[in-house]
């Protein structure tokens, strides 16, 4: 009796995404990647319920055969494009220029096999970083040698 | 210039270093300087494919060209680090290959340069102390040395000092003073290292690549080209992980703001090499920077930048 209990169980955590009409309705999408679209509705909770997105939403990408995501991070802030990926997959640079021309800021998120996100920023041009903060203490001769000494 | 010559020049590390940087700063050189630079044909030398610039004209020409390059040499009076490096510069391929194009490069045909070294190197071979004079000053040397062994006060048992006087009193038999042992003075200043306008005239610029393009360095030579043309300065960046190291001027007076990884359209690489490359980029305040050559000459220039998001 217990065992059925613990069977069923054990079903309901797999069973919940399948059974999740967004997880269905990207299914739907056809991409034929089940992966990607595994990827792409890890990425959709995590935006929408942990990060709290605003309108997030999906839809098939038509030169690639992938599902993406767009939401704004703050209500009334631009739009965005999400591009999710499970972390051993292949990239080239041509199909991120093809998301890019979408023209909406974009971020790749790659999705690995525990389910942990890492969210990369992809801008097209030269972007400057953002230069280190101060406030700048140069070393004197003591500090270096005390260092040294150390060391 | 009369302080060029190589010949009498013999500068100190620290003046080097110095007055290296105040003579290639492009900020500091003067409007007529730069035109000569532009002007200027570099003598280059080549190590199997290597390209090596020996004469510091040279140097500030390509300096003020904005081509970086690397030193590789070591410094007469401190030998033994490698915080300050000195001369020859090491060109890029890509570095050589844009001076190609430009005309502004110089190399002798291997042919040329042999004969001449070699003709050069039997000569100051004579004129050094010869082989049999070296030969008697080595011998004294020996011999001094065993009997400076043999006087100083170590605690060495008596068999020893008779071996020792035993070897001493035979060294003049058995001595030999291997060829390899042999000091021999070049003088670099005439060594193929000057090429004076009239050595120009039968000095050949090689323009044709070494052996075949592949397609890799093809892209890299299509973005350095492009970069070096919208004003940045590029060095190698085998530290990072990358292609090249851009900076927004002069590498000595600013930090590298990119990364730059040479990419074709097509190529696809895996989504953790690409965390790999914008973790570090991250860790160093640099942007990665994904550049790839179009079909049309152009190149696209992608980005690559934490997002903040944790």
């Amino acid at each position: 009796m217990s065992e059925s209990g613990d069977e069923s169980e054990k079903k309901q955590p797999t069973n919940w995404i399948q059974q999740h009409p967004v997880y269905q309705g990207m299914k739907s999408l056809e991409v034929g990647d089940s992966a990607q679209i595994h990827a792409a509705f890890l990425v959709y909770m995590d935006l929408s319920e942990a990060r709290h997105w605003n309108e997030v939403s999906y839809m098939k990408s038509p030169e690639l055969e992938v599902v993406l995501l767009e939401g704004r991070e703050i209500e009334g802030g631009p739009v965005q494009t999400v591009l999710p990926l499970p972390v051993h997959q292949n990239v080239n640079h041509r199909s991120l220029r093809r998301v890019l021309d979408r023209g909406f800021p974009l971020l790749l998120c790659a999705v690995g096999s525990d389910s942990t996100l890492v969210y990369q920023r992809m801008t097209d041009g030269l972007v400057t970083p953002d230069p280190p903060v101060g406030p700048f203490q140069d070393v004197d001769r003591r500090h270096q040698r005390k260092r040294r000494q150390q060391d | 210039m009369a302080t060029d010559d190589p010949g009498n020049r013999r500068p100190s590390p620290l003046s080097l270093s110095s007055s290296f940087r105040q003579g290639l700063m492009s900020d500091q050189i003067s409007e007529e300087q730069e035109a000569e630079s532009q002007s200027h044909v570099v003598a280059v030398s080549l190590v199997d494919s290597t390209p090596l610039l020996w004469r510091m004209q040279d140097l500030r020409a390509v300096r003020g060209q904005g081509l970086v390059g690397a030193l590789v040499g070591s410094l007469a009076r401190v030998p033994r680090q490698n915080g300050r490096m000195g001369r020859p510069l090491q060109l890029l391929q890509e570095e050589q290959r844009l001076l190609g194009e430009q005309g502004a490069i110089a190399m002798a045909t291997r042919k040329q340069v042999s004969e001449e070294r070699r003709s050069l190197v039997f000569e100051s071979f004579d004129s050094y102390r010869s082989y049999e004079e070296q030969t008697v000053l080595a011998l004294e040397d020996k011999k001094s040395s065993l009997l400076r062994a043999m006087t100083t006060p170590t605690p060495h048992t008596e068999s020893k000092h008779v071996a020792l006087r035993g070897h001493l009193e035979t060294l003049d038999h058995h001595f030999t003073f291997p060829r390899s042992g042999l000091a021999v003075q070049l003088s670099t200043a005439r060594a193929g290292l000057t090429y004076c306008p009239e050595d120009r005239v039968y000095l050949q610029a090689d323009r044709s690549p070494r052996g075949p393009v592949s397609p890799q360095s093809e892209a890299k030579y299509q973005v350095f080209r492009d970069l070096r043309g919208r004003g940045f300065y590029l060095t190698s960046a085998g530290k990072f992980g990358g292609d090249f190291l851009v900076y927004p001027g002069d590498p000595l007076r600013f930090h590298s703001h990119f990364i730059a990884i040479c990419l074709s359209l097509d190529e696809s690489m895996c989504l953790l090499d690409v965390l790999t490359v914008a973790r570090l980029g991250s860790n160093v305040k640099k942007t990665v920077l994904l550049c790839s050559a179009t079909p049309e000459g152009g190149v696209v220039y992608t980005s690559l930048q934490w997002s903040g998001m944790v």
